[in-house]
């Protein structure tokens, strides 16, 4: 259960290049259409269902109610202080240690940071290229551009995806030069002359067509046996990930560091297309999807958060390949890369490799930060959204980032609201109150590098009105304000969180993304680990302060997904 | 003397040789000064595959045990494979087999009231899930070593002395007319429920669905009957991996579970037969508010003991997936979709389908469909080529390993395998498999299991925003009706 909201978290985060549904959990699309994102599928290769744990067949049908399945499992009661309560969890440190001895890391000379954690239990490793790029370093008027990259890395090199890139190269400029001149003739609105152009646009476009070597760098990978090959644009941040075989680290190492040493931007007109559709699936066809788009708009007036990672349509429709070149040559600096490497691998030969293959690339300053701050709310702000959809209800307050002394506060509150059927919010609205099919709070949306928010969202159970869950909601909210939390609830949530990360341990490209992302946005692994100890520091008092601070009508926004007549 | 010594002189030079010969080997991989595109390289053997050893013996009661020990990390999970499933389910009850498994966790056990056993386990960051689906059941444990103990007789506990509280029921109730009441709030969530009822037919075991009526026809006793009918020793086979000790645990076991005995007449588990309900035909759910359409297209097929599985497998790799023809040629090529597939998706005892499909903008929805089957008749008329077929065998053959990447992945394959009646080595029967197909293979495969003239087309998009529209494939479009049927007594 803990796991499904740790995924959830993630889920309404990030957008993803492929949806691997190509295997049976189609179904689970479902799932997709419902948070605006997509989750992470088995790869066809891995022999399908036949490797799959025992319900996960037939699991997805109970995602027919989407997001509200997550919650299916979760029922429970007002919680009772037994005389049974265990000693906080001390066994699970010294694996903890363990691990952390493990890990090395080391910095190329042009400045890109590489993090192994060596797990010999079986001949397999993951890697994450992690860029320290997102929606929110996106220019005005060019939103999507970093999740159109990301499309783009994956259409390969000078040398992969083209069987003359010489030739390839000159007709790439052409179509550029044409749709400069469509674009142009669009808003003279010379329609003759729009209708000449895209008729020689398509003529060059086939020709260039002819040279390409289609998805020639996926398939590589897919060949050599990769497995989960994709990757990920957030608000904050843009992740590459895959796992080989464990005789395939220098392979890694040739593809992925050409890959960002001379990509090139092929096939970026029906990219775009491609784009436009997934747009259309995430967002224009989703209830959440829009109501999430309209809630980030409306929750913050400045900070980029403000805005879709996926971009507005008008802006992904204008963009063009200068926007991504340029885009790409100020955040894709070694500088501003951070790999993470885990499984069964030798850390010196990792490094000894990566000096040859990461050296390559030319050393640059890291691309500064977000300096927008956003100005303080001053009242509540209120939203609502129409479609054919049951309602949904929302709420959202204004905290700080990931790299505040108070943020582990809100993990922990997160937890006593969320975390399993002994949480707050299951036990009020779901269980007692049954006015929320599910209910549920966590901090980091749209993402953590920045101020951010904390975002309750609750689903009306039969019967129910947003005002109720409203209510209901408010209630839970308040009482962290009011009453000092009780110890032992605290020491649950503190112990459900210690363990997470235990369970996550088992799972090699689940340390490779929170090691990576760690160090990035915190400047060290390290605060994998030590999070947790910030997080068993947090106090009951500790909550009502931050609660009193934070959950006041002027910092909050709140928006309601209704029915449209 | 001089002979011995030149013999000296040349097993020194000769060890000397070797020895540096080693190094420069031995150094190789490591001290690759200068970086070399993907083709120059060359590479370690692969990994062999190594399988965990694990330990299997029954209960005089019946009950299978499965015990695999991985101490990697302080952390057991354990799971109680259930011979039952929502297709022995009545049919004026549908929806009795899900409640069952979801009460027989969140209703407590008669010594452990719901709130109760819910505390004892998320205070120690333990949980225990049951549920019931389509063909089985399962009831699962997780929990950190420390607490196995304690975890592990709770588990027990919600087998075989599940409470069943009437509150709970309720609840459950309520969270499944909640779910009636959304399940057409998504587009994909609508296509393939509509598919399987067009495919299996909408009474089917394999498709029907809960209904307000349905619900309303369970009672707390049907569950109880339900639980009692199919939870015995006899059908469950248990399988526990992680950092435990055999010989304690299996004390645990015994302990827990030896004594139980069912008496009363095993079920009927006869597995009901699927057929196709709709020979082909052109099928519209009309949602006007909808910009994208999602469409499916497919029909009836096959099992997973097939002897064409294996080589229906690599046709799923030269379709699919980078470089694959669908997401080269619909997606990359013509940019007509973010997702599009096409899949042979079998089950292991009762036919699956064949399914394609995505989301294509309203515009391009005839020209989607037209591409796809396009792409599926090429299939059958024109024999792929030799770089396709090894790419694709390649990329199931090189990724095996990775169905061995961690003990639980292989414990679940094995329970699975049994629970199904398929052999132990089937995973490696089915490598063999792939190893032997060839082109030929693929295109036989193709004519005989691809049969584009028993096609059902679903599409789930607005029928006006559709230009040209659907009736342009050729064939009557008939309309589904999915608006939700109400409860007679709401």
């Amino acid at each position: 259960m803990t796991q499904f909201w740790q995924q959830m978290k993630h889920l309404v985060k990030e957008i993803k290049l492929f949806p691997q549904i190509a295997d049976l959990r189609v179904k689970a699309l479902c799932f997709l259409q419902s948070t605006g994102v997509q989750i992470e599928f088995a790869l066809l290769n891995s022999v399908g269902n036949l490797t799959s744990a025992p319900s996960a067949l037939d699991w997805h049908k109970k995602l027919s109610w989407c997001l509200g399945a997550i919650l299916v499992f979760w029922n429970c009661f007002p919680v009772l202080a037994y005389a049974d309560t265990p000693t906080p969890s001390s066994s699970i440190q010294p694996y903890l240690n363990r691990v952390i001895e493990r890990v090395s890391e080391f910095r190329l000379d042009n400045g890109m940071k590489f993090i192994v954690l060596e797990n010999h239990e079986a001949p397999v490793v993951s890697f994450v290229t992690y860029a320290d790029v997102g929606g929110v370093d996106e220019p005005d008027g060019k939103t999507g551009v970093a999740h159109f990259l990301e499309h783009l890395a994956f259409k390969g090199t000078k040398r992969i995806g083209t069987t003359n890139y010489q030739a390839e190269k000159e007709l790439l400029d052409r179509m550029d030069r044409l749709f400069a001149q469509i674009q142009r003739a669009q808003e003279q609105g010379d329609e003759a002359r729009v209708a000449k152009l895209t008729k020689e646009f398509t003529k060059v476009q086939t020709e260039a067509d002819k040279l390409v070597k289609q998805n020639e760098y996926g398939q590589i990978v897919d060949t050599a046996g990769g497995v989960g090959l994709n990757a990920v644009t957030s608000a904050d941040y843009t992740s590459y990930f895959y796992s080989f075989p464990a005789n395939k680290l220098e392979l890694w190492m040739s593809l992925e560091s050409e890959r960002f040493l001379e990509p090139v931007f092929r096939e970026f007109y029906k990219e775009k297309q491609v784009i436009l559709e997934e747009r259309r699936l995430r967002t224009d066809n989703s209830p959440i999807g829009k109501m999430l788009e309209v809630f980030l708009d409306t929750a913050f007036v400045k900070h980029p958060y403000k805005r879709p990672v996926i971009g507005y349509e008008e802006d992904i429709r204008n963009l063009t390949r200068n926007d991504i070149s340029e885009f790409f040559s100020t955040y894709y600096p070694p500088s501003n890369l951070t790999v993470a490497i885990v499984g069964d691998v030798d850390p010196t030969e990792a490094e000894s490799l990566a000096k040859v293959y990461f050296g390559r690339y030319q050393a640059q300053p890291k691309p500064p930060g977000v300096k927008v701050v956003e100005p303080v709310q001053q009242e509540t702000r209120e939203v609502t959204v129409e479609f054919p959809s049951q309602p949904w209800y929302l709420e959202g307050y204004h905290i700080p980032a990931l790299t505040a002394s108070e943020y582990p506060v809100y993990e922990v509150m997160a937890g006593l609201l969320s975390s399993g059927r002994t949480s707050r919010l299951y036990q009020s609205l779901v269980e007692k109150q049954q006015v929320a099919l599910s209910a549920e709070g966590f901090s980091g949306f749209p993402g953590n590098k920045y101020p951010n928010l904390m975002l309750f969202y609750a689903l009306t159970a039969p019967g129910s009105s947003v005002d109720d869950v409203e209510i209901a909601l408010r209630e839970e909210i308040e009482r962290l304000k009011t009453e000092p939390v009780r110890e032992v609830e605290l020491e649950r949530v503190k112990t459900q969180l210690k363990a997470d990360l235990v369970r996550t341990l088992d799972s090699n490209m689940g340390m490779a993304r929170l090691l990576a992302e760690y160090d990035a946005k915190t400047g060290s692994w390290r605060n994998v680990f030590e999070q947790l100890e910030a997080i068993a520091a947090v106090s009951a008092a500790d909550i009502q302060t931050v609660a009193r601070a934070t959950f006041i009508p002027e910092n909050r926004t709140v928006g309601r997904l209704l029915p449209s007549s | 003397m001089n002979k011995e010594r030149f013999k000296k002189i040349i097993s020194r030079l000769g060890l000397g040789l070797l020895a540096v010969l080693l190094l420069s080997i031995l150094r190789f991989p490591a001290t690759a000064e200068v970086p070399k595109h993907y083709t120059e390289l060359e590479l370690p053997p692969p990994p062999e595959i190594e399988l965990p050893e694990y330990e299997q013996y029954e209960l005089d009661n019946g009950m299978v045990v499965y015990l695999l020990e991985d101490h990697d990390l302080p952390l057991v999970n354990g799971t109680a494979l259930i011979r039952t499933g929502s297709r022995w389910e009545p049919e004026e009850q549908v929806g009795l087999a899900e409640l069952t498994g979801t009460v027989m966790r969140s209703g407590g056990t008669q010594s452990h009231p719901a709130d109760q056993l819910n505390l004892m386990l998320e205070q120690r960051a333990a949980s225990i899930e049951s549920s019931i689906e389509t063909t089985s059941g399962s009831v699962n444990f997780d929990t950190l070593t420390e607490d196995l103990d304690t975890v592990f007789n709770l588990f027990a506990e919600v087998i075989r002395k599940p409470a069943f509280a009437a509150d709970q029921l309720e609840l459950a109730k309520n969270q499944q007319r909640g779910a009636i009441a959304r399940r057409n709030d998504n587009p994909s969530d609508i296509a393939s429920r509509e598919f399987d009822k067009l495919i299996y037919g909408e009474d089917s075991p394999y498709a029907r669905t809960v209904e307000y009526v349905t619900l309303d026809n369970i009672s707390r006793e049907d569950v109880i009957n339900f639980y009692q009918n199919y939870v015995r020793p006899e059908s469950i086979i248990l399988g526990i991996v992680g950092d435990f000790e055999p010989a304690k645990m299996k004390a645990a076991i015994a302990e827990a579970f030896e004594n139980w005995q069912v008496t009363s007449t095993p079920p009927q588990l006869e597995v009901p037969p699927a057929t196709q309900k709709h020979d082909k035909g052109v099928f519209l759910v009309d949602r006007p508010e909808l910009t994208q359409s999602t469409v499916s297209i497919g029909h009836l097929d096959g099992t997973l003991n097939d002897p064409d599985y294996p080589t229906l497998s690599v046709l799923n790799g030269t379709m699919n997936s980078f470089g694959g023809r669908l997401f080269n040629e619909v997606r990359s090529r013509q940019g007509l979709a973010y997702s599009v597939y096409s899949v042979w998706n079998p089950n292991y005892d009762y036919p699956g389908t064949f399914t394609a499909g995505g989301q294509t903008q309203s515009e391009t929805t005839v020209p989607f469909v037209q591409s796809i089957l396009t792409e599926i008749e090429r299939l059958r008329t024109t024999p792929i080529s030799q770089e396709e077929l090894t790419r694709a065998k390649e990329s199931i053959l090189n990724s095996f390993v990775f169905n061995f990447e961690t003990p639980s992945q292989t414990l679940a394959r094995l329970m699975r395998y049994k629970y199904f009646g398929y052999p132990e080595d089937f995973i490696f029967q089915y490598q063999e498999g792939v190893k032997t197909t060839t082109v030929e293979d693929i295109q036989r495969v193709a004519q005989q299991h691809l049969h584009p003239d028993k096609m059902v087309t679903l599409v789930v998009g607005s029928n006006r925003a559709i230009e040209p529209p659907l009736s342009s494939l050729g064939t009557e479009v008939k309309t589904v009706d999915i608006s939700i049927p109400q409860s007679p007594t709401s």
